[in-house]
């Protein structure tokens, strides 16, 4: 995707892609795409992969929560200046579910730095992160998550930083 | 069957939970599409339905007691005019396992007769983050 330009209007630009049925490689490219903005913390953009009415499952939650809310507190915690995310990605498993909806599926390795409102940070090392995104088109022929589910199959541990 | 509803996919999700825990004698592979792809309680990886379901009725047929499920309030989002997306909270015990914070994604589509089948399910346990202490302090 070129600079200075949001998944909006590349895609109003393309009306042509906005018809077309959902791919298996379509959605791959959006999972990949969905990381790469993640870690690099373009928040305006990354609240753009979710729906108005998307819920999620964040990793190690208790309850399902609106999209909305997550996005905010991952701004908070994972995109300052002191914090950091990044993931390796395991093959990503397609369901179509129909001409304008899929789910994919994939394992991943996620590691971040948090930063704490009170300014403490913790490294959180995620080796067997599970995920499942379900996708939908929206009006504007957008692939955007309407739902969405993280977990990790082995307890996590998180590492208390030292000030710096 | 029927038509997609929220009250189809609730009743589903109760019959799913009564042969997990051993009180209905229904048969699990009719309730999951033959491509249903599942994440189950602490596999590392997705898998095809039938074989998380080889293990499932095998622990089952194994079970000296049978389980015990809670199942907390169910939200379905229906999509279109044939699937839906169901998700909850649950707690289960059984003789060898017990998880207190279980969460479920069950995603359900009517197939071509009309029957409501999982074409995938993620469940998962929010387990505490256990903290260590900072290096060096």
């Amino acid at each position: 995707m070129a600079v200075g330009t949001t998944r909006k209007d590349q895609k109003s630009a393309d009306s042509l892609s906005t018809m077309r049925p959902v791919s298996p490689d379509e959605v791959r490219a959006e999972v990949r795409k969905f990381w790469q903005v993640f870690s690099t913390k373009a928040k305006s953009e990354f609240e753009q992969f979710y729906l108005p009415s998307a819920t999620v499952f964040a990793a190690n939650a208790p309850r399902m929560e609106r999209a909305r809310l997550m996005v905010v507190r991952r701004a908070r915690e994972l995109f300052g200046p002191k914090s950091s995310v990044g993931a390796k990605l395991g093959s990503v498993d397609v369901q179509i579910l129909g001409a304008d909806l899929a789910i994919a599926s994939y394992p991943f390795h996620y590691s971040v730095t948090r930063t704490l409102p009170n300014g403490r940070r913790y490294r959180l090392d995620v080796p067997f992160g599970r995920a499942t995104q379900i996708f939908q088109r929206d009006r504007n022929g957008v692939l955007r998550i309407i739902h969405e589910h993280m977990s990790s199959a082995d307890p996590v541990a998180s590492q208390e930083l030292p000030d710096n | 069957m029927g038509k997609m509803s929220p009250e189809l996919v609730s009743s589903r999700i109760h019959e799913f939970w009564n042969i997990l825990t051993g009180e209905s004698k229904d048969k699990f592979e009719d309730l999951y599409s033959p491509d249903a792809i599942v994440f189950t309680g602490r596999a590392k990886r997705s898998e095809p339905a039938r074989l998380a379901l080889l293990r499932r009725m095998r622990q089952l047929a194994n079970a000296t007691s049978n389980a015990t499920a809670e199942i907390g309030s169910v939200d379905v989002q229906v999509v279109g005019s044939d699937v839906a997306i169901a998700t909850y909270t649950y707690r289960f015990q059984s003789t060898r396992t017990r998880t207190l914070f279980g969460r479920a994604t069950q995603v359900f589509q009517l197939d071509g007769d009309g029957v409501l089948q999982i074409v995938h399910e993620h469940l998962s346990s929010a387990s505490p983050t256990k903290v260590e202490k900072a290096v060096g302090r």
